[in-house]
C-alpha cells in the first residue's frame, strides 16, 4: 500500500465522520469538473491524480479503518497560509471572452520568525561558476571574491561544492562540509579563465556534485553563473534542470554582461522554482551572490508547488511570480514548483484567467488550487492547502473597485508585458510595431516617475528606428528593470 | 471589448490597463492621470483641458474644423483615413485635406503631417502624426510620430503654427 503524503479527508473536502454517500458524492462532484476526460489541463491532472487516491483508499472499508487508526505524526504546529485574493467578485453576464485576475499569496506562519530556538536552515550549495575565456579579468575576480565571501558566510555544517566550467567542467570543490573555510578559498582562487562556454557540462557536474549530500532536510540549491552562451545544447539543460526539480533541488541563473541568453536561464531558473536575475556590472556580483544566499538561510518551507486546475471551460492565460523574485512562470505544468518560502516574506502569484462567454447568472466555482511544500521544523512535514475560487455571475454587475494590491501589480506587469511584445515585434520584423510599443512604454514610465528607464525606452526605441534591431544592453536592461519594478513594490508590501 | 479612453486600442473585456499604452482602461479612466507623478497646477496640461468631449464619432458624423483666424470652417466626412497636409506642385502624393489655402505653408504645416484614421469598429478617430517637421500638438501636447491620440469633439489641434478647433457634428 502506498503511503499518501496528503490528508484523503481534506483533498475531498469531507470531514472524519463522513459516510459512504458522502465520498461518493465528493468524488463524482470533483471528476465532473477535473477528471482528465473533460479537463486537459496539467494542473487538472496533477490534482485528479490525488482526488482518485484519495477516493480509493476512503471507500475501501478496510483501508480506511486502518488510515484512521494509524497514529498521525505530531506536528510542532506551524504553518504556512494560502490567501486568493480575486480580481472581482461579481463578475457580469457578456456574450464576450472576458479576462479574470487571480492574487495568491503563500504566507509563513507568523510565529516562525519568533521562533527562537529555530534553527537556521541546512544549505546543501553548488556554485556553479563560468570560467571560459570571457570571464578574465575583473569579472572572474569578482566572481571569486563573491565566492570566498559566501563561504564565510556558511555555518560549518553546510555543504558547499564548486564548480567550474568551459568546454568541459571541473570540480573545484567537491561536495563537502564547509568547515575548513581556508582551504576551501585557495582552491576557489586557484581558477582561470580560458575556452569558450557550454553551460550543460557544468550543469550536469555541479547536479552530480549536489546530490551526494541531497536530502529532504537541507535547502537543495545549485547557483549558475555565466556571462555568455551556450550552443545546441540548451534543450538538455532544460531536461536536466526539470529532472533536478524533481529531486528538489532547485537552479538560480545568474547573468553576467550582456551576451548570455536570458530566455533560456529564465526558462531554466523558472522551472525549477529558482530566481533569473541580470547582473549589469561585475562590481554588483558580490554583494547580488552575498544577498542571494543569505535568503537561503532563511528559509521556512522548501519545494514549494502550486497547482492550479481550472474549470474546463476556463483557460490559463499566464502565470506571473511578483515577489519574492519577479519572474514569469511556465502556465502549462501541472505543479508549478516556487522554490522556498522565507521566514518573513510572502510568495505571491498572480494569475490571469480567461472566462468563455457566460451566459447564466448564479455563483459558480473558477478553479481549485493546491499548495503545498515541506516545513523545516523540528522535522520535515510536508504541508498542503487547497483552496477554491468561486465568483458570483449576474446581469448588472456593480462597478468594484479592484483590491490595491491586483491594481498595483497589474499596472506594472502591463509594463513588462508591453517591453516584451516590443521585444518580439523587432524579433519579427514588425519595426513599426516596435517603435511605437518602445515609445508608448517610455511616455508610460516618465508618467510613472521613472525616468532613467523612460530614457533606456526612448534610445531603445530610435535604435529600433534607425538599425532594426534592438541593443542586446538596452533589450535586457528594460526586460530585468520593469521587472524590477515589480520587487519594488513587493518590499513596500512587505514592510507594512 | 474595453476601449481604451486614451489611445482607442480595443482591450479585452475585465482587464484594467490598457496593453497598447499601459493606462487604466476601467472605470473613470480619463481622469486617473499619472498617479505617482504631481504636476504643478499652473503648468499642468491637463487641467486646462479638464473637460473633454465625447470620443464617440459613428459613421453618420462629420468633422467640423475652424482653423484659427480664418472665418470658413472645413467640413469633412472623415474616410478610413484621412490624410492632413499641404499640396505642392513637385509632391507626388495629394492629401486628403489640403490646408494650402489656410496659411499651411507659412505655418510649417508639413506636406504629409498628420492623419484622422476612424476606426469603424470603436466608433473613435485617432490623430496620428506623420513624421512632420514641425510636430503635431493635441491639446498642448506633442505627439509621438506614429503613436495615434483618441480626437475628441472640441480638441485643440496644431500642425506647426496652425490652429485649429475640431467639433464633431452628428
Amino acid at each position: 500500500m502506498t503511503r499518501l503524503d496528503f490528508d484523503p479527508y481534506s483533498v475531498l473536502g469531507l470531514s472524519q465522520d463522513a459516510s459512504n454517500d458522502d465520498i461518493k458524492a465528493a468524488y463524482r462532484r470533483a471528476a465532473r469538473r477535473l477528471h482528465p476526460d473533460v479537463n486537459r489541463n496539467p494542473g487538472a491532472v496533477v490534482q485528479f491524480q490525488d482526488i482518485s487516491a484519495a477516493n480509493e483508499l476512503l471507500s475501501d472499508t478496510e483501508r480506511r479503518r486502518e488510515y484512521d487508526r494509524a497514529p498521525r505524526e505530531v506536528t510542532d504546529g506551524l504553518k504556512f497560509n494560502f490567501r486568493l485574493t480575486p480580481s472581482r467578485n461579481h463578475i457580469a453576464l457578456l456574450p464576450e471572452n472576458q479576462v479574470f485576475y487571480l492574487l495568491a499569496e503563500i504566507i509563513p506562519d507568523r510565529l516562525a520568525a519568533e521562533a527562537s530556538n529555530r534553527k537556521e536552515s541546512r544549505l546543501n550549495l553548488t556554485l556553479v561558476l563560468d570560467h571560459s575565456n570571457s570571464m578574465n579579468g575583473a569579472r572572474l575576480e569578482r566572481v571569486k571574491a563573491a565566492t570566498h565571501q559566501i563561504i564565510d558566510q556558511l555555518n560549518p555544517e553546510d555543504i558547499i561544492s564548486v564548480v567550474g566550467f568551459n568546454d568541459f567542467a571541473e570540480v573545484v570543490v567537491p561536495a563537502t562540509t564547509a568547515a575548513d573555510k581556508p582551504a576551501l578559498k585557495a582552491r576557489v582562487s586557484m581558477m582561470g579563465a580560458s575556452g569558450s562556454t557550454e553551460i550543460l557540462k557544468g550543469l550536469s557536474l555541479g547536479l552530480e556534485q549536489n546530490r551526494k549530500f541531497l536530502a529532504p532536510r537541507l535547502v537543495n540549491h545549485m547557483i549558475l553563473l555565466t556571462d555568455g552562451r551556450t550552443f545546441g545544447d540548451e534543450a538538455d539543460c532544460l531536461a536536466l534542470a526539470h529532472e533536478a526539480s524533481k529531486d528538489g533541488i532547485s537552479i538560480s541563473a545568474m547573468g553576467l554582461g550582456q551576451e548570455w541568453n536570458d530566455k533560456f536561464l529564465d526558462e531554466l531558473a523558472a522551472s525549477t522554482g529558482g530566481a533569473s536575475a541580470y547582473i549589469q556590472t561585475s562590481s554588483a556580483v558580490v554583494k547580488f551572490m552575498n544577498d542571494h544566499v543569505r535568503s537561503l538561510a532563511n528559509v521556512f518551507a522548501e519545494r514549494v508547488t502550486l497547482s492550479i486546475a481550472p474549470d474546463p471551460d476556463i483557460r490559463i492565460e499566464s502565470v506571473f511570480k511578483l515577489a519574492p523574485n519577479p519572474q514569469p512562470l511556465p502556465a502549462d505544468v501541472g505543479a508549478i514548483p516556487l522554490g522556498s518560502l522565507q521566514v518573513n516574506r510572502i510568495i505571491s502569484v498572480l494569475i490571469q484567467f480567461e472566462l468563455p462567454s457566460l451566459e447564466r447568472s448564479g455563483f459558480r466555482p473558477i478553479a481549485r488550487l493546491v499548495c503545498s511544500g515541506d516545513i523545516f521544523g523540528a522535522k520535515v512535514q510536508h504541508h498542503q492547502i487547497i483552496n477554491e475560487v468561486a465568483v458570483e455571475l449576474m446581469d448588472n454587475a456593480p462597478q468594484e473597485e479592484p483590491p490595491t494590491a491586483i491594481l498595483d501589480a497589474l499596472g506594472k506587469l502591463t509594463l513588462y508585458r508591453m517591453q516584451e511584445r516590443a521585444q518580439v515585434a523587432a524579433e519579427t520584423g514588425d519595426i513599426r510595431e516596435a517603435t511605437r510599443l518602445f515609445e508608448n512604454l517610455a511616455t508610460r514610465l516618465y508618467e510613472l516617475g521613472q525616468p532613467d528607464l523612460a530614457q533606456q525606452a526612448q534610445s531603445e526605441a530610435e535604435q529600433v528606428a534607425y538599425t532594426k534591431s534592438l541593443s542586446d544592453k538596452g533589450r535586457k536592461a528594460i526586460k530585468y528593470q520593469t521587472r524590477h519594478l515589480l520587487l519594488a513594490q513587493a518590499a513596500g508590501d512587505n514592510a507594512e | 471589448m474595453r476601449v481604451c479612453p486614451f489611445c482607442a486600442t480595443p482591450n479585452q473585456e475585465g482587464v484594467f490597463y490598457c496593453k497598447e499604452c499601459g493606462r487604466r482602461v476601467d472605470g473613470t479612466a480619463a481622469t486617473t492621470v499619472a498617479p505617482t507623478r504631481e504636476f504643478k497646477p499652473s503648468t499642468d496640461i491637463f487641467a486646462v483641458h479638464a473637460t473633454w468631449g465625447t470620443a464617440r464619432f459613428d459613421a453618420n458624423s462629420q468633422i467640423v474644423m475652424h482653423v484659427r483666424d480664418y472665418t470658413e470652417t472645413i467640413t469633412i466626412k472623415p474616410e478610413a483615413c484621412t490624410l492632413l497636409g499641404r499640396y505642392d506642385v513637385g509632391s507626388s502624393q495629394r492629401p486628403d485635406l489640403d490646408l494650402t489655402p489656410f496659411g499651411a505653408l507659412d505655418k510649417g504645416v508639413s506636406r504629409v503631417h498628420a492623419a484622422i484614421y476612424r476606426n469603424e469598429d470603436t466608433d473613435t478617430l485617432t490623430l496620428v502624426d506623420m513624421g512632420s517637421a514641425n510636430g503635431t500638438h493635441l491639446n498642448g501636447q506633442r505627439l509621438i510620430p506614429d503613436q495615434p491620440r483618441v480626437l475628441r469633439d472640441g480638441d485643440e489641434v496644431r500642425l506647426g503654427k496652425l490652429v485649429a478647433h475640431i467639433y464633431f457634428k452628428h
